[in-house]
């Protein structure tokens, strides 16, 4: 077994995140910590967007990102299937209409799968149609102009945007808000969550989109996971912390110990 | 066993694919930890073909449906099909006649000539798009959009050649506002974020997370 060289600070801080994230599902599972997490507006206003959009009569667009499912970006594409679920269920109580707009071939069966499926638990497995999850194109600014076209054509009264987005991101916000939908984001790329904020009406920021799943099942284990990351951010703290101090005295040590 | 069986898949492939980052294993006298990470990257452009042609009968049979029904709008998918088949018609001549100028010749001229210039126009719309955006977000309806509207002004200053002959301090204080509280900003957004993609991660390959499978 040979280690790969530069990995070896990575792996070593890999371990002890994911048993640190381990330690505290264990904690809640054994009934020992019983942790809470804060209220996230943007994912409250999931329902009252839902809820506008059937007093209306209008469809709601659920924008997934354009990242697939294979790339570094792929944790974001999967915490906006766990807000889909979340969504779709809404949906099917209050007997709305959805579109969800996809860009990555690989997303289409996902997306497919986890509508059918709540439709089915809802108990409306009627309301899963052809027309509900869209493969709208697989280049960025055609999904992009297909989603302005579909917000301003069908006037959406919702138009969630969970995911990793890029320059698209603004584009969709403005027809959104143009088309007067309720528009609630969220994506962990840095360089869009400017955008997100100045165009929609609520913006899940960062790690917030992560903590979806877990907040809107409430379920404890995946709770507990939310607490388990709080211990690892102080950890970070202090590593940010020890570079400070070792760089102002004009240490090395701490950067080749990170670079080994 | 519907359930079970794709999550021991995920946690196989994940963490073979997650390890090969770190370290190299001998598998045998042929293989490696790495090669089979490899291998399975070439399995993910298997299976994404196929996604292709999932996706590609949705499009085509929502879009034949509106031609039709004649539904608002429907030259619009008379539009999209004809260039659908067109394109990839003109692809696998293209495939079968290599040596063809004329093929290759108007295959580039639809792709410079059609689809960049349709791209690169949609991208220009961002700087329209930021102006109207930026008119609803600096309207000062409490303290954060005020606070929101004056980094603003200072940075649109300090950056605009004019704030600097406003006052010299302009660029001084937007280029602090950009490497401190800025930066600041980003890096604890940047490290949450990244400590949350990890744990969504692990949560996907113990099977605790399990809404891409249309479960809770």
């Amino acid at each position: 077994m040979t280690f790969i060289v530069g990995t070896r600070f990575l792996l070593v801080f890999s371990l002890i995140t994911g048993a640190i994230i381990f330690w505290r599902m264990q904690a809640v599972r054994t009934g020992k910590h019983t942790p809470q997490i804060r209220h996230i507006n943007g994912l409250d206003a999931i329902e009252e967007a839902i809820g506008r959009a059937t007093e209306m009569g209008r469809p709601v667009l659920f924008s997934p990102g354009i990242a697939g499912v294979t790339d570094q970006s792929a944790p974001q594409t999967m915490a906006a299937m766990e807000i889909l679920g979340y969504t779709t269920e809404l949906i099917a109580k209050y007997s709305t209409e959805l579109v969800v707009s996809i860009r990555t071939p690989d997303l289409f069966p996902i997306a497919q799968e986890v509508t059918r499926q709540r439709f089915l638990a809802s108990g409306k497995p009627e309301m899963f149609k052809e027309t509900t999850v869209q493969f709208f194109s697989s280049d960025q600014f055609a999904y992009a102009a297909a989603c302005m076209g579909f917000m301003k054509r069908e006037q959406v009264a919702a138009n969630i945007m969970m995911g990793a987005f890029w320059a698209e991101s603004l584009l969709m916000a403005e027809a959104g808000a143009q088309a007067g939908a309720i528009q609630v984001a969220g994506t962990a790329n840095l360089h869009q969550i400017p955008f997100f904020v100045a165009a929609c009406d609520y913006t899940l920021i960062g790690e917030e989109l992560f903590a979806g799943g877990a907040y809107l099942s409430q379920d404890k284990v995946k709770i507990g996971s939310i607490a388990g990351q709080d211990w690892i951010k102080v950890i970070c703290l202090a590593m940010l912390l020890i570079g400070s101090l070792t760089a102002t005295f004009n240490s090395d040590f701490w950067q080749h110990l990170l670079t080994k | 066993m519907r359930r079970e069986i794709p999550i021991a898949i995920t946690l196989i492939v994940g963490l073979t694919m997650l390890l090969s980052n770190f370290v190299d294993v001998p598998l045998g006298s042929e293989y490696s930890l790495k090669s089979l990470a490899s291998e399975l990257g070439g399995w993910v452009i298997i299976i994404s073909a196929f996604a292709v042609g999932l996706a590609s009968v949705n499009l085509v049979r929502i879009h034949s449906n509106h031609i039709r029904r004649r539904s608002s709008n429907w030259i619009y998918s008379v539009l999209l099909l004809v260039f659908l088949v067109g394109w990839t018609v003109m692809g696998i001549l293209e495939f079968h006649n290599p040596e063809s100028e004329a093929l290759r010749t108007f295959s580039q001229n639809m792709f410079n000539s059609i689809l960049s210039s349709l791209g690169a126009a949609m991208f220009a719309l961002v700087a329209l798009y930021l102006a109207s955006a930026a008119n609803r977000a600096f309207r000062v309806r409490n303290l954060d959009a005020a606070i929101l509207l004056g980094a603003t002004l200072i940075m649109m200053l300090g950056r605009a050649p004019v704030g600097a002959l406003i006052w010299d301090k302009f660029p001084v204080m937007a280029d602090w506002m950009l490497s401190v509280p800025n930066n600041v900003g980003q890096r604890a957004i940047m490290i949450g974020a990244a400590i949350g993609a990890f744990a969504t991660s692990l949560r996907i390959l113990l099977g605790i997370e399990r809404g891409h499978l249309g479960s809770e």
